[in-house]
């Protein structure tokens, strides 16, 4: 390695406008007016989003999901940026990105529907302006582009966000969306959530330079944002979605953070990484440095933070609720949407199964919908 | 008007389509300036602008991918892939995305997108360039899957397709774009043979030739040789591989009583292998053969220089049609 | 009052099937809250700690540690309304005697429709095994469709081609048995046969390989268009028929023999791929051409052949004269499965007839007999009998001489199989002759013979013509 690589990674690269004590900086490239109104609401945000991430874990650890893909430690790079969207912004997540979809006014409950197994996807991605997650790794950056693309050719004036992971930006599709976005000057803010970790696979494995360098060599800027900072994550995104929509092209944001749980529930963080790690990260705290900030500075007191926590536990209660409560899709609901344009084959299986079905009705009657 | 070889046909439909909908685009590597690799796009970018009629970086993914966006954000994206082994870069984006994106939203996210794609050998090309991949996209749920064999067809299936709610994926028989048909420009897309129908493109009663793109020729020939040896072939141009047309294929088998079908495409799980196990199950008590096929054989493309020997001809269809009337 | 929850092994990563109880976070008596870490398991994947889905007081630990246990065991009772006691401080209230309270499930939420497929159990979202659902076939209460031809359900989408003409498909299921000979025969022509009700498996196959052709299927249904109509079987119940006509007269002669008439039975299974060969040509001649040639002929043939050659073959036991009377004339029966019974007219003076003229008399007879026309001057005295259970499908039998006769020959169905021809295993033509005859005039020596040579005959019929030339 030369000496050059301590140089691209040094600390000056990463914006960062509250410390992991509790400390506001100011960068002269993003300054952030934030009133303490809205410094409240980053609080409550990032608590209630992690309490409903807890909630969904302990539901799969009870059986009632199959799987689940936990935020934990990500919550300030997914609020901050989620909340630098404008409501004419079109996102396009991950499988992770539950933070996100909290700004986007999405319920969690209806996230719970892709992990129970009872659909793909639980909400309208136009009236929320928020794309059904993704499975494959990186494919919907390409989505994201060319969603961009189309609005350029519509002259709106809104900008796409593409959420994408350290692990993806090996993928070829993220390299082709950064060429295609590039090359039509596309409206679309790359914001990758460099979490450490491709479920076992570290960083390292993925890049020789820090992921955010990658930018220029496409053609564009790109930045590093302590990722556990809500503010500098706002700030950030909030002037890269603005560049976007100036028509000055995409920009990547590289949220340096860490992925604190595991990769999902079926994984086993202690096979491939050391505890003191988390311990070391868990001290870079995306929540406690603005409980930290706010209790410091006067901004919020004991009330407060017990009446977000009865919010939290109120929550937890309704998504779990919900989550028990979910209805059993029907059998030839498997059948549905296919197409838009209908297909006589799938009518006849459909209705083939349905009279296969009936075959069974009177012991399957008790089965209520 | 003139006869009109298939590939203008395709430049005509394409035309009518970016005419009558603003939201049609079309993308893809080299379909601008140079009008594409087949010139099948000649003339559009400078008729209708480059935001319109896009030359993409050189990356199939890529272009799928970003179709994909335009398509949710309200466009119809027309994607040329350069030559039907070019397309397997794309292939996630397609079967992971493309097909099961109204499925996966509960038909909130429609696809409204053509790929289209040369297909098929016996232009002496060079590896990569002459195979055909249909099956392996008519086997995809949330797939539309559809070949023209001729310029009438290809100037009314190429403005169905995209006027087609659904992806489609739509196969151009390469070898035979400079083939010229007469072609009635006039006639109402709403009274055109339906996108995903069969058609008998020659009527018969001895025995019933399948097949769509290239071989639709082969086999019409096939029929006109076989007429002089006294066996009427009636030849079934399938058209659509997904849906499939069953109700006009099993009415002609039902005739005739015996079906061969041809594909350019390996036999083994090709497009022969669905049609004859469904028109086996339709047909069955009509059938006074076992239905045979005649298609390529299980190997990769093979260079040029031997192609002949991979593709079937008027020979082979003819021997297999021999077999089929010794039953 | 206790209301107890149970609490079920999940999977807790995707397709686990079972797990091991490592330690238990609580004891019995303790109270939990929700989403309080209650146990450690470990799993194939890793070591998991599981939350308590309920709040209340633990009631009862199922499973040790250290034990391994499938996925959907119950492992804990939690109790989540302890007596009006606050629930800090609160031991479970042990239930008197005999009275147990329901055991609430957690999550039944999903419903069980899939638990009646294939032994899944749906009360997890990951489905492990549980060791009380066998694999079995889910009872259907709807009896499957027995639809004969499968139609497609979607009408065309070209305008200009209008709907499939579908033909009436409301036919009779046919009766499959594994017994039942296979026999070869193409779509269009089973389903004609089905059509007519004609049974394939019972018509002896005069197309290319013994194929049943289209012919042969309209020739049964012409020869059974005289039968009685069939039908329905009353479910249930007997039915009393009348003993009486032919069935009456069946039933005394065949008694009468047997217990008269001391039979021994032989048994010689031959290649006659020259004869099937034979009949080819023999149809292809122009004094056939009006006559329908079947093995049959050659059987007959054979058989008088053989009876010119062993004439005592050809007699009868006269018991009130103490005589055997040996007959110098052949009228040669042939049995037939008539709509009235069993009838057996025979061809009278056969032993005088050519070939052809064999052919027309047989085809003659068995006309008559289909018809229900034989008289009983046709059926009287008969000297030597066939009887065609080929006809049938089936192999040989052991045929009951008619009385009045000395000997009787079953002639099996002809089949394709694996026989030893000039040295090598090759697909032959094979039948099986049956021999019955009446001790009392014919010793085994005898009918031995007569058999052999009937056998030698059919399996090469020129050269056996030529030898007697």
């Amino acid at each position: 390695m030369t000496a050059d690589h301590g140089a691209l990674t040094s600390e000056r690269d990463l914006v960062q406008l509250l410390t992991p004590e509790g400390e506001r900086l100011e960068h002269p490239d993003y300054p952030l007016e934030i009133s303490q109104d809205e410094l409240r609401s980053l609080y409550r945000d990032l608590a209630l989003v992690r309490r409903f991430d807890t909630e969904a874990t302990a539901l799969q650890r009870q059986g009632e999901l199959g799987i689940w893909a936990s935020l934990l430690g990500q919550e300030a790079a997914q609020i901050g940026s989620g909340r630098a969207l404008l409501p004419g912004d079109m996102a396009f997540p991950t499988y992770r990105e539950h933070g996100v979809a909290w700004c986007r006014g999405v319920g969690p409950e209806n996230l719970l529907q892709l992990f129970r197994g009872v659909n793909f996807g639980g909400w309208d991605p136009k009236e929320h302006n928020f794309a059904l997650y993704t499975i494959v790794i990186g494919a919907q950056t390409l989505h994201a582009t060319g969603y961009a693309m189309g609005m350029q050719r519509d002259g709106a004036e809104d900008a796409v966000i593409a959420y994408f992971g350290d692990g993806a930006s090996s993928e070829g599709d993220v390299n082709e969306a950064f060429i295609f976005a590039a090359s039509y000057n596309a409206p679309v803010v790359f914001f990758l959530q460099n979490n450490q970790w491709a479920i076992s696979v570290p960083e390292e494995r993925q890049s020789r330079i820090p992921l955010f360098r990658r930018a220029h060599g496409f053609g564009f800027p790109g930045v590093r944002v302590d990722g556990n900072d809500v503010l500098a994550c706002l700030a950030v995104t909030r002037k890269a979605l603005q560049y976007a929509r100036e028509g000055q092209g995409p920009f990547l944001v590289e949220a340096f953070t860490y992925r604190m749980g595991a990769h999902t529930t079926s994984d086993d963080p202690t096979r491939y990484r050391l505890a003191s790690e988390l311990e070391n990260w868990k001290l870079r705290d995306p929540i406690e440095r603005v409980k930290a900030y706010l209790s410091r500075n006067g901004l919020a007191d004991a009330a407060f933070y017990e009446s977000v926590e009865a919010e939290g536990a109120e929550l937890a209660a309704r998504v779990r609720a919900a989550c028990l409560s979910m209805p059993e899709p029907k059998p030839s609901f498997i059948f549905e949407q296919v197409y838009a344009g209908g297909s006589p084959l799938v009518d006849e299986e459909r209705a083939a199964f349905e009279e296969y079905m009936a075959g069974y009705e009177p012991a399957s009657a008790e089965v209520g919908h | 008007m003139a006869p009109v070889a298939i590939a203008r046909a395709l430049n005509m439909g394409l035309r009518k389509a970016l005419e009558s909908d603003p939201k049609v685009i079309i993308m893809g590597e080299d379909v601008g300036k140079l009008g594409g690799v087949f010139r099948v796009t000649d003339g559009l970018q400078k008729d209708f602008g480059e935001d319109r009629v896009m030359d993409t970086p050189l990356a199939e993914s890529g272009i799928i991918g970003t179709a994909i966006g335009l398509a949710m954000r309200g466009y119809r994206p027309i994607c040329e892939i350069q030559f039907d082994g070019f397309v397997f870069p794309a292939y996630d984006q397609i079967v992971s995305q493309l097909a099961k994106l109204h499925y996966r939203s509960q038909g909130m996210v429609p696809m409204p997108m053509v790929i289209r794609i040369p297909f098929g050998g016996g232009i002496g090309a060079v590896e990569h360039h002459s195979e055909s991949p249909e099956a392996l996209f008519a086997h995809v749920a949330g797939l539309k899957v559809v070949a023209c064999s001729n310029a009438a067809d290809a100037y009314t299936m190429i403005q169905q397709a995209v006027i087609s709610n659904d992806p489609v994926i739509f196969f151009e028989p390469k070898r035979r774009y400079w083939e010229k048909a007469e072609l009635d420009a006039d006639t109402p897309l709403a009274q055109a043979v339906p996108l995903h129908a069969a058609r008998v493109v020659r009527p018969g009663r001895h025995l019933t030739l399948l097949a769509y793109g290239p071989m639709v020729k082969t086999c019409l020939d096939a029929a006109k040789v076989a007429a002089d040896e006294g066996h009427e072939l009636e030849v079934v141009d399938v058209r659509s591989l997904s849906p499939i047309d069953w109700p006009t294929i099993t009415d002609s088998v039902r005739h005739t009583g015996r079906c061969v079908v041809v594909h350019e495409a390996q036999k083994f799980l090709g497009m022969g292998a669905e049609l004859a196990a469904r028109i086996t199950e339709l047909c069955f008590y009509e059938l006074q053969a076992p239905v045979l096929r005649v298609g390529g054989y299980p190997i990769p493309y093979p260079p040029s220089r031997l192609e002949e020997h991979f593709l079937p001809d008027l020979d082979r269809v003819l021997d297999t049609v021999d077999r089929s009337l010794s039953f | 009052m206790a209301s107890l929850k149970q609490f079920r092994l999940p999977d807790v990563g995707e397709g686990l099937t079972e797990a091991e109880i490592v330690h238990w976070h609580v004891k019995v008596g303790d109270v939990v809250t929700q989403n309080q870490t209650i146990v450690d398991i470990e799993t194939a994947k890793a070591l998991v700690e599981l939350p308590s889905p309920f709040a209340g007081v633990v009631s009862e630990l199922l499973i040790p540690e250290g034990a391994t246990v499938d996925v959907g065991t119950p492992i804990i009772i939690i109790d989540v309304a302890p007596a009006s006691v606050p629930l800090a401080d609160v031991a479970p209230a042990p239930l008197p005697e005999g009275e147990s309270p329901a055991i609430d499930d957690l999550v039944p939420s999903i419903p069980a429709v899939s638990e009646m497929s294939a032994g899944r159990t749906a009360n997890l979202v990951g489905y492990g095994p549980r060791a009380d659902s066998p694999v079995r076939r889910r009872q259907r209460q709807v009896p499957v469709a027995t639809s004969s031809r499968p139609t497609p359900s979607w009408p065309s989408v070209a305008a200009s081609v209008a709907a499939p003409s579908l033909v009436s498909a409301e036919v009779a299921v046919m009766q499959d048995d594994d017994n039942v000979v296979s026999v070869l025969a193409k779509p269009p022509v089973r389903k004609l046969a089905r059509d007519l009700g004609i049974d394939v498996q019972l018509l002896h196959g005069t197309g290319p390989d013994g194929t049943i052709t289209r012919s042969d299927v309209e020739a049964a249904a012409d020869s059974s268009r005289q039968a009685a109509p069939t039908r329905p079987l009353p479910r249930g119940g007997e039915e009393r028929i009348a003993i009486r006509g032919v069935r009456k007269a069946t039933a005394q002669a065949m008694v009468n023999s047997v217990q008269t008439v001391p039979h021994v039975t032989e048994f010689t299974t031959i290649d006659v791929t020259r004869s099937m060969r034979a009949v080819t040509r023999l149809r292809e001649l122009p004094e056939f051409a009006d006559v329908k040639v079947t093995p049959l002929l050659l059987v007959a043939k054979a058989i008088l052949l053989g009876l010119e050659r062993y004439p005592m073959v050809n007699s009868t036991w006269d018991e009130p004269n103490g005589e055997i009377v040996v007959k110098h004339y052949v009228n040669l029966g042939i049995a037939a499965a008539t709509p009235r019974g069993l009838v057996v007219p025979n061809i009278k003076n056969a032993e005088a007839l050519s070939l052809p003229q064999l052919a027309r008399s047989i085809n003659a007879l068995a006309f008559t007999a289909r018809e229900g026309r034989t008289s009983v001057a046709d059926m009287q005295r008969g000297s030597f009998t066939i009887t065609n259970v080929g006809v049938f499908g089936v192999d040989t039998g052991t045929p009951i001489i008619n009385p009045g006769e000395a000997a009787i020959l079953a002639f099996g169905a002809i089949r394709d199989q694996p026989w030893v021809h000039r040295g090598k295993v090759k697909s032959r033509s094979v039948t099986t002759l049956a021999l019955s005859f009446d001790h009392r005039i014919i010793d085994g020596e005898l009918g031995s013979r007569f058999l052999r040579d009937v056998a030698m005959f059919l399996e090469d019929p020129a050269s056996s013509l030529l030898a007697r030339l």
